[in-house]
């Protein structure tokens, strides 16, 4: 296999993943109280989890969990039906 | 026409439906009056129990939609079995003055009776009026200004006139 190196992801031995010499990021959780006001009625709180082009920005940044971020996209596709929030935003 | 209640809902319960509707910007007051009487009388001639009507003004929509930038959105909060968002949304189809229309059913199995209502008799006079925005009342300012008592108003009828005045 062509990716054999690279399949064995935990070289540095912290258990966590990623490349050796890089130190292990802790993710950093978010806020139940910013969860909480997500809603698709409110585009300025949802404004915060997509890119200023109008997508989505990956939980790997955001540090949202995966029910966190169902949460989220079921807000931002609700709002993008009702033109609160882009489907995309075209720029120069 | 009323549907057998699901089966899926506990018996005497209604469930919890949020509609929104998007009306086009030039529509009078009259006009979203007239839209909001037929969705009430939808709702209510489906059983639904209405517990909140809202006007949230003319927006600015995110991209154009039916040709339009801005939109006159209409929040609905009512109670009502399957059926009710059914017809809601036919009837939203077939008019013309709405652009755009999402619903979404909030909570299951609630107890119509305990569930408080928000409105009353001037909720649905205060939903039809909506808010002007900046433009309109820029727009407004310059309309209803009286012709002719300022020398930079383009009222090329009355410029002799003004012209006159002046010398």
């Amino acid at each position: 296999m062509r990716n054999d190196i690279d399949d064995n992801m935990d070289r540095d031995g912290d258990g966590r993943g990623g490349k050796a010499g890089r130190a292990p990021t802790r993710r950093k959780a978010l806020s139940s109280e910013v969860l909480a006001k997500v809603d698709y009625k409110s585009p300025q709180v949802l404004k915060s989890f997509v890119t200023d082009r109008g997508k989505m920005i990956p939980r790997r940044i955001s540090g949202a969990s995966a029910g966190q971020q169902r949460i989220i996209i079921t807000a931002v596709r609700r709002a993008r039906m009702l033109a609160l929030l882009p489907f995309s935003v075209s720029g120069e | 026409m009323a549907r057998l209640q699901s089966l899926r809902d506990k018996p005497g319960t209604a469930r919890e439906y949020e509609t929104i509707y998007i009306l086009r910007p030039n529509t009078p007051n009259e006009g979203v009056a007239e839209v909001n009487a037929r969705i009430k009388s939808v709702i209510e001639g489906q059983g639904g129990k209405i517990i909140k009507v809202d006007n949230w003004g003319k927006r600015r929509l995110a991209y154009e939609v039916a040709k339009e930038r801005k939109g006159i959105y209409l929040y609905w909060q009512y109670l009502g079995t399957a059926g009710v968002v059914e017809e809601t949304e036919r009837n939203l189809r077939m008019l013309d003055s709405v652009i755009r229309f999402l619903t979404v059913k909030v909570d299951t199995d609630v107890d119509v009776g305990a569930r408080p209502v928000e409105i009353d008799e001037t909720s649905f006079e205060k939903a039809a009026t909506t808010a002007a925005d900046e433009e309109d009342m820029f727009l407004h300012r310059g309309g209803d200004e009286p012709a002719g008592d300022d020398d930079d108003d383009f009222d090329f009828p009355n410029l002799d006139a003004v012209e006159g005045s002046k010398e």
